[in-house]
């Protein structure tokens, strides 16, 4: 009251000191230069004064005094004080505000503002991933959430990402969270049956685009809603509406380009070194292990290099005898084939969106078409994609609103096996296997060189168009709802949603590939159909009591149903190679079975807060799962949350650079299920034909009590505002224990199998999550602002069944790369190996560590040692999990102009280097070319403080050997992203009818730090780089204009 | 307002009420075990998925015939880490090459056939039994013998040996997953093989059945096992039984190198078959690892002929096995390379290289069972012993046939290693007579020291028998204490 009076009375002081006066002018958002429609515009201090913007952002003001400062706000954008200053036309342009507290997100089931939600969620808009050239949205989230995780293993155009938000939670059950469209949980990962040749990620038919927000659901009280699925965090997806005011028309166009990898990776040495190390295998081996003369070793040597080489036109000599006489002559002398011409190209990235979007008080519409096309690096290996899709709102009367989000995306994508297979990953051929001296023709007849190269390589060139790959998926979402609004406080919305992924795999090999050779060609094309429907009715109260006590209550159910049905027909003895049909095929083979799961659940929250300044919640969800038995079924999964917003009580009231302040905490139970849908039935197969007859055998033997595993998350956080909000950010701790975790159980091999499924094991995460966001510089002109994710997790496993240690391998590309150890006190991530002493040396011989009580053959830093990797012992030796991971984002925006630069990081822990054994052997592959590293870093008697042992050629297996000689730094920086755009002053962009338009350049891995760099730090998952075609540098332009 | 809350709470309970069923998802692919087996005709099918399994890789399709030479010295190697050479040097351990996938297959298939008894039992139990019911008991009680007799001689001392030292965990009925068995002695799992093989003799068909096992087989099994007891009587009555019921014939000299290319043959009491759209190992199969290294792309070469092998059989030049023998790496004029598995042309019996059926009981090796069983019974029967020796002997046609004076043991076991080479016998052959194994360890190129064992061994080595391996002892604590000795 007091207030009330004071501002009345300062009102009529100013209003005795100035004349009133009348204000015009635009609002527009800084986003795309378009208006804002209904922006509320106050007069500071004056009450009641004011206005809305109309449809074109324009507002008008009249008796304001001339010294009035003016207050500009809308949802979602950050509130600007302008002074008048005593001008008439007042322009104001508004910047979205990512860190207002009253800003509305989507969460589990309904929307929350910022302020008021009790739960852990981060919440990434569409602007910060909108220039970065991906197909799919994952990809342009890397450091922006505290706490997430994203790898991509291949650098495959299509390829799939994995996430892991906040650590491992699980050994046998899925680490993947749980991803949610509009309101309903969606199919995710992988969607063909190629199995090695390719993965297609389901999630890309999701245009980037078309994205409004993505929320992160990371603790307890945040996904609980979601149940028996959200341990592993939940991805909330919300597409685009129209906004309020006239229609929207929006084209934006790019292009880009990848001419090379982000970093090195595993460069291949020249073709002379190659000759030279060759030479010197064999020289060592007969001169240092079986005590030969120069002269045998040298003429050995030769003899190799010559067999190899001499039917491509090269002959060797060595006159001395050793290696710096030696030389290449012959035909071809001189000229040595570039495979990485014939490998590779420059990638490019086209993509076009248009969209249309508007609304009234009646409708909400937003539709978009979209075309991409992704070139790979690598020859093999392109993807394209058209996606349209339609939101729709209508309201119905004034209490029926109904809703249709669809979405229809069809992509076609080539790919290749990239894992570790000598015939086919180009990656690895141009690195490992494919010699400067192999060329794709006969040199003396000129016919294409047909036969496998002595390094189990074949001519690419020649086998390219023997054979083809595709993936296409058709995807067609259709989400339907209606929300009846029975009373002003209770509403109903009922959503049905049904989503169909059909993808067709075809892949062929001429009877002329090698592949195909043994069965006259073959052809197979694969059908899988996943079908998901889902239904999900919720009831939701909202009620204010004596203006203090918020109340809401949300209860509902959901029934969802998953059914996928797989087809593959297989044809052989093709009859031509202009027909790549199964119809023609001389011989056929056919699968086809299907397989799915249900889930029913319902579902409840309670929220109530006191005075908008003490918020408590509580959910609590039931679901029963078919992939349980009867009486495991149904399992109860809860949290409850509270937060308090210190900055409202009126002890804050005095301290003047705080601006806001809020403690929040929650406590909850989720879960995770099976991987299997019929993991806990003891299961006869037919896999056991027999003389064209069915045979039957029991296949498992399961438990049958099989349950979910269950997570107990507790969350605690502070998020602060200083200096008017300048500074914000939050701090955030969370624990989270993970039981009853599915293990496969090793059994008596007496009772016929090895393993059963059981919930046994246990793992805990904890970890701090740090967010910063602060404006260093905000003028008029020019705002500098910069952000820092930063999140340290534990990821450790607590017990395991019957403390007994579970060795696992890295299942990626199945080459078994790394070995990994589930020891009870050790992290999730801990590598298993050998520990390698390095290089004698006198000898250049391999020196292990013992670790162990065998007698040593010496000592290495005063610690026993030995020359045979055999008697040493596996230990644990790394830990891949970093001590440190995020992102690091500044921008600076002057009049048009903005400059963005999001950079990744990780500090602390290993990777594992899966290639090092092919690429920097001792002498095993003596067939394969190794790599520049290995070239200037092995021993030789010039070299004896070298890195890598000598190159000897018999068989050593110690490169083999899983080791610490693997094992790298993981520490890095990298420029993820980088986007400098343009808007066009308003006065060009309206004399062309455009509302605005912005050019932009992004480049993607532009820079790149590392603590090791022999390849590219950006590692799967499981820390390991692998054969895996690596990730490009991209360099994008695109233009976007507005009607 | 009130018909949507009441079609609420209607929807609400037809949906909870419906959920049972709902939430019953089957697989399209698979049957649930307890209800598997509910008729004849699913035993039937259960019969076919039993005998393919033990065609797979760990077993009859190729490491348990490869296990019986490579470590008989019938077999040498050339050259180390090609595969499987640890068998022939015997560089095995509990925790390194333990070779446990002879363990964990062969249990693997007598679950199958302990299902298979225990659920015909049930439905005879219902008075639904048949003919044709007892007779796939029958199989699975004659596959269950077969494999445990394996077991037993893979795992356990000989039983004239040690026959209260530990054999096998005998287990005839499906275990929970809980389950820890421990050992039982030798001579508990020879009774019980030969309880199954008694058992099951009267419920068997007597017509010759390809791919199947059936009284005949039954008999043969009976034979071995007896040889392995020392009871000769009953070994030379169940051999004689299949001699003279003359359903099986032996292969005259000029069909006999053809026979090897052909399925279903006059001799073939029990042939695995192999389709190559089913168990078809393609290069990983017994033809592949048995051609000389790369005489075509994939053939590694793994194992070839001993020296001695070769002496013994250039006893004969004419000898018509000869013919099943192709030049090996070493030299084009040594004939070490056996085609057996491949048959001569590389076209198997279906013209595949690799899908070839797997002889595992032939009637040549129950002549000879005849002819060790009569020289060797209380009462020898020498001219018995010769005449079933010289059925199989003439196939050296330059050979003197053995008659009543002349005829030996030797002569017998050296007529087995000659006709049954690369078929899986002359190991266990070498341990049951207790004689000394010695390896062509000289025929390795470059030489090395095989420091696993000495040149020449015999059953009294530690390593005459498999270790247990270290995952059983870890996942069943009680069977480490049962650990065999020197392990």
């Amino acid at each position: 009251m007091k207030k009330s009076i004071l501002i009345v009375l300062s009102v009529l002081l100013v209003n005795i000191g100035w004349a009133q006066m009348r204000v015009t002018g635009t609002v527009t958002s800084s986003d795309d230069g378009s208006p804002v429609p209904y922006a509320t515009i106050l007069v500071k201090g004056v009450r009641g004064a004011g206005a809305n913007t109309d449809l074109d952002g324009k507002y008008t003001l009249t008796n304001v005094p001339a010294d009035a400062v003016l207050v500009f706000s809308y949802i979602g954008y950050r509130t600007q004080e302008v002074p008048i200053a005593g001008r008439a036309v007042v322009n104001v342009v508004l910047s979205p505000d990512a860190l207002a507290l009253d800003e509305v997100m989507v969460v589990a089931y309904g929307t929350a503002t910022k302020g008021t939600f009790t739960g852990a969620a981060s919440v990434v808009k569409s602007d910060a991933i909108r220039d970065v050239p991906t197909l799919s949205f994952e990809n342009a989230m890397n450091g922006k959430v505290a706490g997430m995780q994203i790898t991509t293993t291949s650098g495959q155009a299509g390829a799939t990402s994995s996430i892991r938000v906040r650590g491992i939670g699980s050994m046998n059950a899925s680490n993947e969270p749980l991803y949610v469209v509009d309101g309903v949980p969606v199919v995710s990962g992988n969607v063909t049956q190629m199995g090695i040749y390719t993965t297609n990620n389901v999630m890309s038919t999701i245009n980037p685009s078309d994205i409004e927000s993505v929320t992160v659901l990371k603790d307890a009280a945040a996904s609980a809603l979601y149940g028996s699925r959200a341990a592993n965090g939940v991805i909330v997806i919300t597409t685009k509406r129209g906004k309020l005011g006239k229609t929207t028309v929006n084209f934006k166009a790019s292009v880009g380009i990848t001419p090379s990898f982000a970093t090195d990776n595993f460069e291949a040495a020249t073709t002379e070194q190659q000759v030279e190390m060759y030479y010197e295998n064999f020289w060592n081996a007969d001169v240092y292990y079986r005590g030969r003369t120069e002269a045998v070793a040298s003429t050995n040597a030769l003899k190799q290099l010559n067999n190899r080489f001499n039917k491509h036109g090269y002959v060797f000599s060595a006159p001395d005898n050793t290696v710096n006489s030696l030389t290449i002559t012959g035909d071809r002398a001189g000229q040595y084939f570039n495979w990485d011409d014939v490998l590779f190209r420059t990638a490019v990235y086209h993509s076009y969106d248009l969209s249309v979007s508007g609304a009234t008080d009646a409708s909400n519409y937003y539709s978009s078409l979209s075309y991409t096309k992704n070139l790979g690096r690598s020859v093999i290996n392109e993807y394209d994609r058209i996606t349209g899709r339609v939101n729709l709102t209508q309201k119905v009367g004034k209490f029926v609103e109904f809703a249709t989000n669809i979405n229809i995306a069809r992509s076609n994508m080539e790919g290749f096996n990239d894992t570790r297979a000598t015939g086919s990953n180009y990656f690895m051929q141009s690195r490992n296997l494919l010699w400067g001296l192999y060329w794709p023709t006969d040199y003396k007849t000129g016919a294409p060189w047909t036969a496998r190269y002595g390094s189990y390589a074949y001519n690419p060139i020649y086998y390219n168009n023997e054979w083809e790959n595709n993936s296409r998926t058709l995807r067609i979402s259709a989400n339907e709802s209606v929300t009846v609004k029975i009373l002003p406080e209770l509403q109903l919305k009922s959503i049905f949603s049904y989503d169909n992924t059909q993808t067709q795999d075809h892949i062929y090999y001429s009877k002329l590939h090698f592949s195909g050779s043994s069965v006259g060609g073959s052809v197979s094309e694969m059908v899988t159909n996943i079908n998901k429907w889902v239904s999900s009715t919720t009831l939701n109260y909202n009620k204010e009591f004596a203006k203090r006590h918020n109340v809401g209550v949300l209860v509902g159910w959901e029934v969802e149903e998953n059914k996928s049905e797989f087809a593959r027909a297989t044809g052989t003895n093709l009859p031509t190679s202009a027909l790549h049909t199964v119809a023609t095929a001389g011989k056929l083979d056919a699968n086809a079975y299907f397989w799915g799961n249900t889930m029913v659940s319902m579902l409840s929250r309670a929220e109530y807060n006191y005075d908008n300044k003490y918020y408590i919640s509580g959910s609590y969800r039931r679901d029963g799962s078919s992939r349980l038995s009867p009486s495991a079924r149904w399992g109860n999964f809860w949290s409850v949350a509270g937060s308090w917003r210190i900055d409202k009580e009126n002890f804050m009231k005095n301290i003047d650079f705080i601006s806001s302040l809020r403690l929040r905490g929650s406590y909850g139970v989720n879960g995770t299920l099976p991987s299997s849908n019929y993991g806990w039935r003891s299961l006869t197969t037919y896999g056991d034909k027999y003389m064209e007859q069915p045979g039957s055998g029991v296949s498992t033997i399961a438990d049958a009590n099989l349950s979910w595993e269950t997570s107990y998350t507790s969350n605690l956080a502070l998020e602060f505002g200083l200096f008017d909000q300048r500074l914000t950010g939050s701090v955030e701790v969370f624990n989270r224990d993970s039981r009853n975790l599915l293990q496969d159980v090793p059994i008596s091999r007496v009772t016929g199998f090895g393993s059963t499924l059981k919930n046994v094991g246990e793992i805990n995460n904890k970890g701090v999550e740090i967010e910063l966001n602060g404006d260093i510089i905000k003028t008029q002109d020019i705002v500098w602002s910069a952000g820092i994710t930063a999140s340290a997790i534990k990821s450790t496993v607590t017990k395991l069944y019957g403390g007994q240690d579970i060795i696992w391998y890295d299942p990626t590309g199945g080459d078994s790369r790394a070995k990994f150890i589930y020891k009870e006190g050790e992290s999730t991530l801990a590598l298993y190996g050998r520990e390698w002493a390095g290089v004698e040396r006198e000898t250049g011989k391999n020196l292990w560590f013992l670790n162990n009580s065998n007698t040593a053959d010496l000592t290495v830093d005063g610690r026993p040692a030995t020359y045979d990797y055999t008697k040493a012992s596996e230990k644990i030796i790394g830990n891949i999990h970093p001590k440190l991971f995020g992102g690091i984002n500044t921008s600076v925006e002057w009049k048009g102009l903005s400059l963005a630069l999001n950079f990744t990081y990780k500090l602390g822990g290993q990777t594992y280097d899966a290639v090092g054994r092919d690429v920097t052997d001792d002498g095993y592959y003596w067939e394969r070319i190794v790599s520049r590293d290995q070239y200037e870093n092995r021993w030789t008697p010039q070299n004896k403080d070298a890195k890598y042992p000598m190159r000897i050629a018999i068989d050593l297996e110690d490169v083999n050997q899983r080791s610490t000689r693997h094992m790298h730094k993981a520490d890095y920086l990298r420029l993820k992203n980088m986007t400098l755009a343009y808007n066009l002053p308003k006065n060009i962009v309206s004399k062309v009818k455009l509302a605005n338009a912005r050019v932009y350049f992004n480049g993607s891995n532009l820079f790149t730090m590392a603590a090791y760099d022999v390849y590219d730090p950006e590692v799967n998952e499981y820390g390991t780089r692998g054969w895996e075609i690596p990730l490009g540098k991209t360099y994008t332009f695109g233009v976007e204009f507005t009607f | 307002m009130k018909k949507i809350n009441i079609s609420i709470i209607l929807m609400s309970i037809v949906l909870l009420s419906s959920c049972n069923g709902f939430l019953d998802v089957k697989p399209s692919n698979s049957a649930a075990s307890e209800t598997s087996i509910t008729n004849v005709n699913d035993a039937g099918v259960a019969i076919n998925g039993l005998i393919s399994k033990m065609s797979s890789a760990d077993y009859y399709g190729r490491n348990f015939i490869m296990y019986g030479d490579a470590k008989g010295g019938d077999f040498a190697i050339r050259s180390q880490g090609r595969g499987l050479d640890a068998l022939y040097t015997f560089n095995h351990s509990a925790t390194s090459n333990s070779y446990s996938g002879y363990w964990n297959q062969i249990y693997h298939n007598i679950l199958q056939a302990n299902n298979i008894i225990l659920n015909i039992n049930k439905l005879e139990a219902d008075g639904k039994g048949s003919t044709a019911l007892s007779s796939y008991k029958g199989q699975a009680l004659t596959a269950r013998a077969l494999m445990y007799f394996d077991l037993v001689r893979l795992y356990g001392k000989p039983y004239n040996m040690d026959k209260a030292s530990y054999g096998v965990p005998l287990i005839l009925e499906p275990l929970d997953a809980a389950a820890q068995p421990t050992r039982n002695s030798v001579e508990e799992v020879y009774t019980q093989i030969l309880k199954d093989l008694k058992d099951a003799e009267p419920m068997l068909s007597k017509s010759v059945s390809k791919g199947y096992l059936n009284y005949y087989a039954n008999l043969a099994i009976q034979g071995r096992v007896y040889l392995h007891m020392d009871r000769f009587d009953d070994a030379l009555t169940a051999a004689e039984i299949i001699i003279n019921d003359k359903k099986y014939t032996l292969y005259t000299n000029d069909k006999w190198v053809a026979s090897w290319s052909l399925e279903g043959g006059s001799e073939s009491i029990f042939e695995l078959a192999m389709y190559v759209s089913e168990g078809d190992l393609r290069t990983g199969s017994l033809g592949y690892y048995l051609l000389r290294n790369g005489k075509i792309t994939g053939a590694m070469g793994w194992f070839m002929a001993s020296d001695y092998y070769l002496a013994r059989l250039g006893e004969d030049a004419d000898d018509v096995r000869w013919g099943i023998m192709d030049y090996d790496e070493s030299a084009n004029d040594r004939f070490g390379s056996c085609l057996k598995y491949a048959g001569v042309d590389l076209k198997g019996d279906k013209g595949s290289t690799s899908a070839v059926n797997i002889k595992v009981i032939r009637l040549s090796e129950v002549y000879l069972m005849a002819a060790e069983a009569a020289f060797r019974k209380a009462t020898p029967d020498k001219t018995k012993a010769a005449d079933y020796l010289n059925a199989i002997r003439k196939r050296a046609p330059n050979l003197d046939p053995a008659d009543a004076t002349t005829v030996t043991l030797d002569m017998i076991i050296d007529e087995r290693s000659k006709e049954l080479f690369a078929e899986g016998h002359r190991y266990f052959d070498m341990l049951r007579l207790n004689r000394t194994i010695e390896f062509n360890d000289d025929f390795i190129s470059p030489a090395v020291q095989i420091s696993h064992r000495t040149k020449t061994i015999n059953r009294t080595f530690y390593k005459a028998i498999l270790p247990i391996s270290q995952a059983e002892m870890d996942a069943n604590p009680a069977i480490a204490a049962q650990q065999n000795n020197g392990y």
